[in-house]
């Protein structure tokens, strides 16, 4: 009889789970899980100053040969500015570090003195000159890439992957800071994810669960990684039209998707793109829950409502 | 000056006949060489440019289309139902 099991760390800056069906694979998953962490903390970590990334944005108007892994995931990231029409757009790296996000969250001061903000589009994807089958990536001066969103989901993806094949069979579920992917074969009845604003409420707290049969959830939430600096109050989810953190109507968006990835362009797209979010959203044909900076839910597609009515 | 004879006249206008030719061929080609590095240097096949990098935003777009990590569109998956917590339920939100 298959057992589900959890093991809890931190990684990246936040909490990591990796679930597995089976309960004498946990120990080979969490590891293969470990592994692929390491590796991305190394290759794209913003927060690392001898991370890959940060010796690429660096290194402005120069050709540098990337590894495997960030070529991925900057391809992963111009993918994501591609299909949202921009909405997801790697190149908010200067923007965010203007806003005052300029170190590992942890080490972040959630108070500080006004920052100079103004309004200005950045440079946007199609400035980063990058040819995936040599992975040689220039980028002009001036511009600064930030893989946080999509390569957090990215790094998922890759760890459920990568812990299935090292339990060899079953199932496994991954989840970085609420960004979920599963591989291999679900549990009973599916993957239970309590959905939440917060990543690190406890999942038998109030709220909804739902279980997924296959695939990734991500959720993308104005209401962490928030910080005040002068009286402007600032979070972490940047307007590439703007430079500035979102002031859309929704605060929390949940998607659910064939991919951890998938999901979170989706969720990330919805919020920064405020009023059209819901008919965008719905012309992608994802299951998605919209939180309303009131509180009011809404409920997309086929993503299952509490009280049966669907939007 | 002596004048020419009729042979030495026709012989002439054989020679300027040739040269004619020769020059309105030398043109033609000259035309359809010109045109050709014109249109192979439009199409982008020319190796060249301000840079002398490799590289362009041509081979970022494309490099995207045609994505191995997915494909061009968002992906959807089966739809998730109503359940209820219980043994490994992880929260998903915002971090």
């Amino acid at each position: 009889m298959m057992t589900v099991a959890l093991e809890t760390w931190k990684a990246l800056g936040t909490w990591v789970h990796v679930v597995t069906t089976d309960a004498d694979e946990l120990g080979r998953a969490t590891t293969a899980v470990h592994e692929v962490l390491e590796d991305v903390d190394t290759a794209y970590s913003r927060f690392r100053q001898d991370s890959e990334l940060s010796r690429l944005n660096a290194s402005p108007g120069r050709t540098v040969r990337v590894s495997p892994l960030l070529a991925t995931a900057i391809d992963a990231a111009q993918r994501a500015a591609l299909l949202t029409d921009g909405a997801v757009d790697p190149t908010i790296g200067h923007a965010i570090r203007l806003a005052g996000y300029d170190d590992d969250f942890s080490r972040l001061a959630v108070q500080g003195g006004p920052v100079n903000l103004r309004a200005w589009r950045v440079p946007g994807w199609q400035a980063i000159r990058f040819d995936r089958h040599s992975r040689i990536v220039l980028l002009p001066p001036g511009v600064e890439l930030d893989l946080g969103s999509t390569g957090k989901a990215l790094a998922a993806d890759l760890a459920a992957r990568a812990a299935l094949a090292a339990a060899g069979a079953g199932g496994v579920l991954v989840s970085l800071g609420g960004d979920i992917a599963t591989a291999g074969t679900p549990p009973s009845g599916g993957w239970r994810i309590h959905v939440a604003e917060d990543s690190r409420e406890k999942p038998d707290g109030d709220g909804e669960v739902i279980c997924l049969p296959a695939g990734g959830v991500a959720t993308s939430s104005t209401t962490v990684r928030r910080w005040t600096r002068g009286a402007a109050v600032l979070h972490h989810i940047i307007d590439p039209q703007t430079s500035l953190p979102t002031t859309g109507p929704f605060r929390t968006v949940t998607v659910a998707a064939a991919t951890c990835l998938d999901a979170n362009i989706a969720s990330t797209a919805a919020i920064v793109r405020g009023e059209t979010a819901i008919d965008w959203l719905m012309s992608c044909g994802l299951p998605a829950r919209l939180v309303e900076n009131d509180g009011t839910i809404h409920y997309i597609g086929r993503w299952p409502d509490p009280s049966g009515v669907a939007a | 000056m002596n004048a020419l004879t009729p042979i030495q006249r026709d012989r002439g206008l054989q020679r300027l006949r040739r040269l004619t030719f020769g020059a309105t061929a030398g043109a033609l080609v000259a035309v359809v060489g010109v045109s050709y590095v014109a249109a192979a240097s439009y199409a982008g096949k020319s190796s060249s440019n301000a840079s002398g990098t490799a590289l362009n935003t041509t081979t970022s777009t494309i490099s995207s289309s045609s994505s191995t990590t997915s494909s061009d569109t968002l992906q959807s998956t089966q739809a998730p139902s109503t359940g209820s917590s219980g043994s490994g339920t992880v929260t998903s939100g915002g971090s």
